[in-house]
């Protein structure tokens, strides 16, 4: 009785200490080797998070183990344990990015030189590697949000003054942008049909953007009669028309997107510059005349007119490397 | 070796229970406390071994006084004391054996044989022999009772404290237990302090009886000086005489035999 | 009005000072308790025993309610993640809620009731009985004999049949994935995975050896405090019960605050 008792007790203390112990290593994924750590630096880790997954050439090899400020305080150093035998690239660099349009980052170990656009952050010391963020779409879209917005508000206090260089000038610049949503649109339309699992969505918003720059297109059109007739008012319409489309237009493309990570990378900066621009003009000295006057305004939408051509350029000669993370 | 109360009071809430009650019970004496049901005579008893707690007034046993003493003490004056409860109060998850056992396994240097020994002999001086393996459940109440005394004095006390031995047993039974209390005073020297208000056994066991009335000791002497007294409600309590008992107009909460309406 | 007025103010005051006299007393038992802890002799040879009465026999009842918490999690989960969810989430879902929350806490509410009640009631009668009066006379010190063994048998037992409601109510949720669910093993395992830390389980293990602790500290509590016989029993069954079913949550409160 006594014995059965102690037996029992035993058994049942016994079974509850292997569950919990043989549940933790098993829910762990098995015993950890022993890691072989890795450092990175990179300006900023975006959502990183300690027990992120690594990855090399889409292989889990190992997590994230910390996330720091480095001492300095210039640069965010990434601590990596990788399994031990695993052989990098010499130029192996360490790109950080969400894993899926759901959201959990990753740190993926990669070739340097197969993928020079991204800023990678070469840290002054031994051993750590560069590793660079991408932006996240959430600031993509907010950013494409404000700067339409921006085009917007400028449109409409366009009556203020305008002179016929001016317009012409603005006239050149909503040219090249309505020119790059073309292209833009074209090439989406073709990737659309290269590759095949790109969802629905993709089309539709091609379709949108192509409707998006048709609209853009007859704008333009028209503020070229404009211009010869000095019909102002109703060109400031079609302007204003023009910049709402062209705002539904980044929100389709940044919807849409979805995995052309890079593309948004370079769209990012683009859009950043288009910002500052434009906050510089809203700002400015307070007279929109002035400003609207002054010739950087359209100079500056040219230049970022002609970095977003370059993209879509590069886009359209290395498809692959843009679209290979396509993890939908 | 001996017990001494002096000036006891204790109330429970609003109800005064002991009034100022002092007695004496010099070393190997056996004293009797007689009182009616309800009257305060566990209440006194529990006073002696320290589970409760006087409002005022002194409890000294064996030179020390109970109710200053921190738990180590009061453990090491209760080995020396046995209680018979009123109601036995067995470890009802225990056998009979293991219950008269419980007081020798805190005696160092007694091993499982010896424990055995004695809890059979003890078994036997209050006649259950043989009843060792059963449950308190299984017994009647005097068998419980006397199974509460054998617990008392298998670890030998030099005190012994009775919380009515004797109730509700047959004159036979009762004879043997009054015996047995005598036979702990005259062989082993006890202290005994025996609650009962049985008349017969009082005579028989008591060096000296006391009755409680109202919270204070109402007379106290031999049973000699007893049966001898005037004192009427002494004499109402001996013959059992509610008229005599309560002539001069106490009452008891919850009796209604008002003694004036009857001696009017 | 003014006797209303000092009526209510009187039943504040009562209930405070009664309250507060209830707190001294529960602090007094646990330092007594623990100073009870010394008399190694008194309460060591009760401990397998009541591992037996408090653990042991609790088993079945904890595996019971996992199972079908299990069940009713995988269920519920797979019917709340819909759309763009990923369906691996209900074993993200099963298994989080049932290692941190679920496992220990229901295990614990019904071991309340379970174990809790019963000490309550057995010391209560005990109590009433004047059993414990009989112990102190025989010089054994209640609160080492009988409440420091029940206390140490929860403390160390509640976590072990915890941990073992926690391994069922995951089996069971993972069996309900793959029968009624059609999800594939690797998928409710990958989720299982997903967020799981080591730390969890220590998380439950630190839970449940407290909720252990209150479960048969209230019902030694209650059941000391017992009077007035057979009802006052069953009162302080039921007293044991509500408070200590209102402590295990209070807890699993403060826990989630200060290890979370
Ligand atoms: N713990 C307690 N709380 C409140 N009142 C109590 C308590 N213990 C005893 N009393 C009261 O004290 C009084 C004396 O009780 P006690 O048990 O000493 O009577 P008794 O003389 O032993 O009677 P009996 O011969 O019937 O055993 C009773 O009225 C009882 O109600
Ligand atoms: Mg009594």
């Amino acid at each position: 009785m006594e014995r059965r008792r102690e037996a029992l007790v035993g058994l049942v203390v016994m079974l509850g200490v292997a569950v919990g112990v043989v549940g933790t290593i098993w829910l762990q994924g098995g015993l950890r080797r022993d890691m072989r750590e890795l450092r990175a630096a990179s300006q900023n880790v975006g959502q990183l998070v300690a027990g992120a997954a690594v990855r090399f050439r889409g292989v889990s090899v190992g997590h994230v183990d910390a996330v720091n400020v480095a001492p300095d305080g210039e640069a965010v150093l990434v601590h990596l344990s990788v399994e031990p035998d695993l052989v990098l690239p010499a130029d192996a660099a360490v790109l950080l990015a969400p894993e899926s349009m759901f959201g959990d980052w990753q740190a993926e170990i990669l070739s340097r030189a197969d993928f020079e656009l991204f800023s990678f952050l070469d840290y002054p010391e031994e051993g750590v590697l560069p590793a660079a963020a991408l932006p996240d779409f959430s600031r993509l879209t907010a950013t494409a949000d404000q700067i339409a917005r921006r085009l917007t508000t400028i449109s409409e206090r366009f009556e203020v003054a305008f002179t016929e260089e001016t317009a012409l000038n603005l006239k050149n610049a909503i040219d090249n942008i309505g020119a790059v949503s073309d292209g833009l649109s074209e090439i989406i339309t073709q990737q659309a049909a290269r590759f095949e699992d790109l969802s629905e969505g993709v089309n539709a918003s091609a379709a949108e953007l192509g409707a998006a720059a048709r609209q853009a297109r007859l704008s333009f059109e028209r503020v070229d009669s404009i211009i010869a007739n000095t019909q102002v008012e109703g060109m400031l319409g079609d302007a204003g028309a023009t910049m709402s489309n062209l705002r539904e237009l980044t929100e389709s493309m940044n919807a849409s997107l979805g995995d052309l990570r890079s593309a948004a990378q370079r769209a990012d900066t683009t859009f950043a510059r288009l910002d500052e621009l434009l906050a510089a003009a809203e700002s400015g000295d307070g007279s929109l005349g002035r400003l609207l006057g002054d010739p950087t305004l359209a100079e500056g939408a040219t230049e970022a007119v002609q970095e977003l051509r370059a993209l879509l350029a590069d886009i359209q000669e290395n498809p692959r490397r843009y679209l290979s993370f396509s993890i939908f | 070796m001996s017990i001494y109360l002096t000036e006891v009071r204790k109330a429970f809430g609003p109800k005064e229970v002991l009034k100022g009650f002092s007695m004496s019970i010099e070393d190997g004496e056996t004293a009797a406390i007689v009182g009616p049901s309800g009257i305060g005579k566990s209440v006194l008893l529990k006073h002696v071994v320290g589970l409760l707690r006087p409002d005022a007034g002194s409890v000294v046993v064996d030179g020390v006084s109970v109710p200053e003493l921190d738990r180590k003490g009061l453990h090491r004056l209760r080995r020396r004391i046995g209680y018979v409860f009123q109601f036995a109060a067995l470890f009802d998850s225990m056998s009979i054996a293991e219950n008269v056992g419980m007081g020798l396994r805190r005696i160092p240097g007694w091993d499982r044989r010896r424990i055995e020994d004695r809890v059979e002999d003890c078994l036997s001086l209050v006649e259950l022999a043989g009843m060792g393996d059963r449950y308190p459940a299984e017994l009647s109440g005097g068998q419980r009772k006397r199974a509460g005394l054998a617990r008392a004095i298998a670890p030998e006390p030099k005190f012994l404290l009775y919380d009515e031995p004797t109730t509700g047993l047959d004159p036979v039974t009762t004879s043997a237990i009054d015996r047995l209390i005598l036979r702990m005073r005259d062989e082993l020297g006890v202290t005994g302090l025996v609650v009962t208000h049985d008349m017969t056994s009082a005579f028989r066991v008591a060096d000296r009886i006391t009755l409680l009335h109202d919270g204070r000791a109402r007379f106290s002497g031999t049973p000699a000086e007893v049966k001898a007294a005037s004192d009427p409600v002494l004499k109402g309590f001996v013959e059992g005489d509610p008229d005599l008992y309560y002539r001069d107009g106490w009452r008891r909460e919850g009796m209604h035999a008002g003694g004036q309406d009857h001696g009017a | 009005m003014t006797n209303w007025l000092l009526g209510a103010f009187a039943f504040v005051g009562n209930r405070t000072v009664s309250g507060l006299q209830g707190m001294g007393r529960a602090w007094g038992l646990f330092l007594g308790a623990t100073a009870s802890i010394r008399n190694v002799d008194v309460w060591l040879p009760h401990l397998l025993p009541q591992m037996a009465r408090v653990g042991v026999a609790s088993v079945p009842i904890a595996l019971f309610i996992a199972t079908f918490t299990g069940i009713v999690m995988s269920l519920q989960a797979s019917y709340t993640l819909t759309g763009a969810i990923p369906v691996y989430f209900v074993g993200t879902l099963v298994g989080k809620t049932m290692i941190l929350e679920l496992g220990p806490v229901l295990t614990a509410l019904t071991l309340a009731g379970r174990v809790g009640a019963n000490i309550s009631a057995e010391l209560g009668t005990m109590r009433v009985t004047e059993q414990v009066d009989a112990l102190e006379t025989l010089a054994y010190d209640p609160l080492a004999y009988l409440v420091v063994p029940r206390v140490f048998a929860a403390v160390f037992m509640f976590p072990i049949v915890v941990l073992l409601a926690i391994g069922i109510g995951i089996a069971s949720g993972w069996f309900t994935a793959l029968q009624l669910l059609d999800m594939s093993s690797p998928e409710f395992v990958k989720g299982l995975r997903l967020f799981f830390e080591p730390w969890d389980v220590w998380f439950a293990v630190i839970k449940s050896v407290s909720f252990g602790a209150v479960v048969t500290g209230v019902g030694c509590y209650f059941g000391l405090q017992t009077e007035r016989g057979a009802e006052g029993v069953g009162r302080s069954a039921t007293r044991t019960v509500v408070v200590a079913s209102m402590l295990i949550l209070c807890l699993d409160a403060f826990w989630a605050t200060v290890l979370l």
